[in-house]
């Protein structure tokens, strides 16, 4: 029998993943043995604990380019800015999800399998608290994103795929109001996500006919190189970009957005905006950057017809909407087009703004979930915008701290938002994707207008009857608050350190 | 390329599917038929069958429990067994990452077991 | 000095905080103060127009420039010359006289130190897109103005408030793309945002120029505005509180027309030139529709809100000549315009607050009634209907000018019609006075006597419009130099 040759791991570049993925355990084994009353605490405590430990260890390893693995996982700059992103925006939806000063109990259910309606499931939904599982999972999902924006070949990259998708079908369950939404949320999700997965798999299996290999590097070569037939290439890619695309929740493929976002629990709808937008583009810049680079010509026109049918249907669908989570959801997905005009200028401006944009994006809107956490009255949160009417007068802080938010999410001067579309539409144009950016300007502009009116009214309505009170939110989400908003107004005012990290970081390794 | 590798295996599907449809061909020709109540009842488990109720009912999140649990371990048997074969070869490194493994699945054996996966009632 | 020009910004913005923090009263005082020092910086920032020269079209007199996001290119460039002074004090001044009057009177609903606040933050905008020397630092300032205008409309504005800030929003936010597109094509295919370098267009190829002009131009046109994208502006001033429609007038239509100088026309000068006729067309359209809708108007504020379309069609048909005439009467016609219609919105506003109506069918006979107020508005009125020896005569006048002296049947045509309309802008006035101030008493003005703040409020602007009528080299003088070195950077 030949001797197996073991592939060299360099640990300590892939410290993060390892330190979450053992967190997360010990979060499970916690759940085993630590009574009841001391779950809480320590679960959130562990999980913050670990997430700070992966973020030193990034900033501690910034300097580090290496293929490691035997190539299954590419630590680059790409890698190491994207899996920093996703721990700070998932530090601060750990937020959100830990406090539990505005519902007794926390914002999810104790016991999920309880069936909705019954005598113990209202009794529940009243008195006990919420279900300490959820930190693992969510350490889970986003050790998992941060395998996905490493992996350096398909396989690694489905495996990392399923690793954040399934927490994060579970967690969409887990709503402690409104069970029956949440739990059809959650089933179409998972549903549609193991479609998109197989979609994606399939694809994979016909890259592999083609290149032979499912690592990057092989497949670049094999497209630059190989004189045979293309068609497993090309249906391959689209397959694995349908699977890709299905997660950065862009048109035709976005279906499941609104009804996801609205049923999730708040915090879960945040960390889903945010991380995985974060790896789902991480994950697509490196397929097409560093795998596919050499059939650019062929993709980015279909490509750009995504994205310019993504920004459509996300602008246009958000004028109609009548719930801030869907609102919040379909402006999720015109984001999406934007980021996917920044991914289309296939330059390494494109790929800096890009990141840029990703991390600008995530810090507002998990701050805009966060104040959907607070709105609420006996029913739970009230996300119906008819509600929302008269906020400004009933609590002038909190409509103005979302107020803030909107505008950024419009694009307007001084706000992140408007640095990040500038960054992506400006890295588009030089790469003579002009009609993408008129495209991306109009529809910022329809987009303007559902921002618009939420804002008016708030401010200009008289709070009528219904109008809902605005809890004082506790600790963990005024943390949550103040960063994303700071965040957004830093990046707006002064976004130059950040933009020179990224155009630093903006180098993959092959 | 030549197919002649190929040939043994798809004999042996030929051979499987070939048993497997003349089992439950014959079966009706073969076999004594004495039926009895346990016979007739639907299966569950092994328990005492329990009435369907009106309109559908639920089946017991106990019965997934189960399954889950085997499938757990059925894994951890297939993924123990290649490694047993080659574990001169792997050295300590495949020794650690076996522990690893056992451990994590450990980690999920003792939270069903601690939150009353294991309890049937 | 250069210091200055941050300074000018910072304090409205330190002072809009200050208001928008501190209690109501503290809060307006402290608001009013700001806008007091940012003019008092302003004013220093003054120097000889012939001292720089250059090959640049634009020589500024002070500039900063910092880098502020190299990764992108972008800059905090900003810099004064003639062609910004005049405005920027302009702005300062009515700023400060509308805060000063916010701290005597809060139009309803109150909360006067929000209004003053959202004045001060319009002011930074405004400062900052008159100042701003990079493309797009002049776009964040341009948006920065928006918002609060719309608040301001929306929370203090008349009973149709709701609708006209919704006009007033969807008109500008329409403007806004179609100048950021303009902006993207300029900075993409020249490489640089920075408005010196690019003034003279000698980076851009013809086609770019044509495209970029179109795009620049409807932005700018609709913030002017310029006739037939006009619509929201009357909607906007009728329902807004007094000295909104001060600033809105005064100021922010300024915006435009200068961005259609600075930008449109010295970054895209081959586009300038083919637009040209097309923009003269219009502007005369403007002064002539302006001016018969006029004719028409039955409500104070609304009448005031259309001559400004006609007034702002002189500065275009000025723009429009690309001859330094006509760019130096434009100027002045700007600052005239801003003075004189400043005055007549604040004299408006406090007609109607005392006969409770704006109807000019209900009011008359304020020459008895309150004698004081009759005299003021007369003398508005004329300044702004172009009686030599006062603001708005001369740049009316050099417009005409400009427009004969460019030559050609089209161009003199444009000329000849446009003294015509300034003959109906006396027609119209003179009926305004005949209604308002001449004939029986209707109803009684109360009070009739003038409050002091509201003397002091108007006394700058009254004393502006004689001085810059009486003296137009105030104006003419220092924007000679920066006209002279635009139109020798176009090709």
């Amino acid at each position: 029998m030949e001797d197996l040759s073991l592939p060299k791991i360099d640990y300590a570049a892939v410290a993060p993943m390892l330190i979450l993925f053992g967190v997360a355990c010990v979060g499970v084994l916690f759940e085993g043995v630590l009574p009841k009353a001391a779950r809480r605490v320590t679960q959130l405590v562990l999980a913050l604990l670990g997430l700070v430990a992966a973020l030193s260890v990034i900033v501690w390893q910034s300097d580090t380019r290496v293929l490691t693995a035997g190539g299954a996982v590419a630590i680059d700059g790409p890698t190491l800015f994207l899996q920093g992103a996703i721990i700070v925006l998932g530090i601060m939806a750990l937020l959100l999800i830990g406090d539990r000063a505005m519902e007794h109990g926390g914002a999810f259910v104790a016991q999920a399998a309880i069936t909705v309606g019954s005598e113990a499931d209202r009794k529940q939904a009243v008195k006990e608290q919420g279900a300490t599982e959820v930190y693992p999972l969510t350490v889970f999902a986003i050790a998992g994103m941060l395998l996905f924006v490493a992996a350096n070949d398909l396989l690694t990259m489905f495996v990392a795929l399923e690793v954040f998708s399934l927490p994060l079908y579970l967690l969409c369950a887990l709503a402690r109001r409104r069970r029956l939404l949440s739990q059809e949320a959650a089933l179409k999700y998972f549903l549609l996500g193991a479609y998109a997965s197989a979609f994606f798999l399939f694809g994979v299996a016909l890259v592999y006919g083609f290149a032979g290999g499912v690592e990057f590097g092989t497949i670049h070569d094999s497209v630059t190189e190989s004189t045979q037939s293309t068609v497993l290439l090309y249906a391959g890619l689209a397959m694995i970009a349908i699977g890709l695309l299905f997660k950065a929740a862009a048109a035709p493929f976005h279906v499941w957005t609104p009804d996801v976002y609205q049923g999730a629990p708040t915090p879960i709808t945040g960390l889903m905006a945010a991380c995985t937008k974060v790896a789902a583009f991480g994950g697509l810049l490196r397929v097409l950057y560093v795998g596919f680079d050499g059939v650019a010509w062929d993709y980015t026109p279909i490509l750009g017809v995504v994205a310019v049918l993504t920004m459509l249907i996300g602008a246009v669908l958000a004028v109609t909407q009548t719930d801030i989570k869907r609102l919040l959801a379909y402006s999720s997905i015109a984001n999406a087009g934007y980021l996917l005009v920044g991914v289309l200028a296939l330059s390494k401006d494109g790929l800096s703004s890009t990141m840029f944009y990703l991390v600008a994006y995530g810090f507002t809107v998990i701050a805009a979930f966060g104040v959907v956490t607070l709105v609420r009255d006996a029913d739970g949160e009230a996300t119906h915008l008819s509600r929302w009417a008269g906020l400004g007068r009933r609590s002038p802080l909190y409509a103005g701290i979302f107020t803030f938010i909107l505008l950024a999410f419009a694009g307007i001067p001084l706000t992140s938002g408007f640095i990040a579309k500038f960054a992506v539409f400006g890295a588009a144009l030089d790469s003579g994707e002009a009609w993408l950016v008129v495209f991306g300007v109009v529809t910022s502009m329809l987009l303007a207008f559902p921002y618009l009116r939420v804002v008016v009214m708030m401010w200009l309505s008289e709070p009528g009857e219904s109008t809902p009170t605005v809890s004082i939110p506790g600790g963990l989400t005024a943390a949550a608050l103040v960063i994303g908003v700071v965040a957004t107004l830093v990046l707006g005012v002064a976004p130059a350190p950040l933009l020179d990290l990224t155009t630093s970081a903006a180098d993959f390794v092959r | 390329m030549s197919l002649s590798p190929y040939v043994p295996i798809i004999g042996m599907f030929a051979l499987a599917a070939g048993f497997a449809v003349m089992s439950v061909a014959i079966a009706p020709f073969l076999g004594p038929r004495r039926f009895n109540k346990a016979k007739l009842a639907a299966y569950e488990c092994g328990i005492e069958p329990s009435p369907e109720p009106i309109g559908g009912g639920r089946v017991p999140v106990k019965f997934y429990l189960t399954a889950m649990l085997f499938i757990v371990f059925d894994i951890e048997i297939i993924f123990l067994y290649p490694w047993a074969v080659s574990f001169d070869s792997l050295g300590l490194f495949g020794f650690v990452e076996m522990l690893l493994f056992i451990g994590t699945v450990f980690i999920a054996y003792a939270y069903v077991w601690r939150r009353g996966g294991l309890d049937w009632d | 000095m250069n210091a200055l020009l941050i300074v000018v910004l910072a304090v409205p913005a330190a002072g809009a905080a200050a208001a928008a923090l501190l209690p109501d009263r503290v809060g307006r005082i402290a608001g009013t103060v700001a806008a007091a020092v940012a003019l008092l910086a302003s004013l220093p920032l003054y120097r000889d127009s012939w001292f720089s020269y250059g090959p640049a079209g634009v020589r500024p007199w002070h500039e900063v420039d910092y880098s502020w996001v190299p990764a992108l290119n972008l800059h905090f460039h900003l810099g004064v010359d003639g062609v910004s002074y005049p405005l920027v004090v302009l702005t300062a001044l009515l700023t400060l006289l509308c805060c000063g009057f916010t701290l005597w009177r809060a139009p309803e609903p109150g909360r006067g130190n929000t209004l003053v606040a959202l004045l001060l933050v319009i002011e930074v905008g405004i400062l900052g897109t008159f100042l701003a020397l990079d493309l797009v630092l002049f776009f964040v300032f341009f948006e920065v103005v928006l918002l609060p205008m719309y608040a301001v409309i929306a929370v203090w504005g008349d009973r149709d408030r709701a609708h006209a800030a919704r006009k007033f929003v969807l008109y500008t936010l329409f403007g806004s793309v179609l100048l950021l597109v303009g902006v993207f094509t300029v900075v993409a295919s020249a490489g640089t945002a920075d408005i010196v370098a690019l003034t003279g267009g000698g980076e851009l190829s013809r086609t770019t120029q044509l495209v970029a002009f179109t795009l620049l131009a409807i932005g700018f046109a609709v913030k002017s505005p310029l006739w037939p994208l006009h619509t929201w502006l009357p909607d906007a001033h009728t329902q807004a509180p007094t000295v909104g429609s001060v600033i809105l007038a005064g100021v922010l239509l300024k915006m435009g027309t200068y961005g259609l100088i600075r930008v449109a026309v010295g970054v895209a000068p081959e586009g300038a030139r083919w637009a040209a006729p097309v923009l003269g067309v219009l502007a005369v359209a403007a002064i002539i529709i302006g001016s018969l809708v006029c004719l028409a108007q039955t409500e104070l504020k609304r009448l005031i809100a259309y001559s400004s379309v006609g007034h702002m069609g002189f500065v275009l048909l000025g723009i429009a000549t690309l001859t330094a005439t006509g760019i130096q009467a434009a100027l002045i016609g700007n600052v005239a315009h801003g003075v004189i219609t400043g005055l007549l919105f604040f004299l408006a506003g406090a007609i109607k607050e005392r006969a409770h109506t704006g109807d000019l069918a209900q009011l008359g006979g304020l020459r008895e009634t309150a004698p004081r107020l009759a005299g003021v508005l007369g003398f508005a009125a004329i300044a702004s209907l172009g009686l030599p020896g006062l603001a708005g005569f001369w740049g009316e006048a050099f417009a005409v000018v400009a427009a004969i002296d460019r030559g050609g049947p089209l161009w003199t045509t444009l000329g000849v019609v446009a003294a015509v309309g300034g003959a109906l802008t006396a027609a119209y006035f003179l009926r305004l006075l005949r209604r308002v101030t001449h004939g029986p008493a209707i109803g009684s003005l109360a009070p009739p006597t003038l409050a002091p703040v509201e003397v002091a409020a108007w006394a700058p602007l009254v004393v502006l419009a004689l001085a810059v009528g009486l003296v137009p080299g105030l104006v003419l003088g220092m924007a000679d130099g920066p006209v002279q070195a635009l139109l020798e950077a176009l090709p």
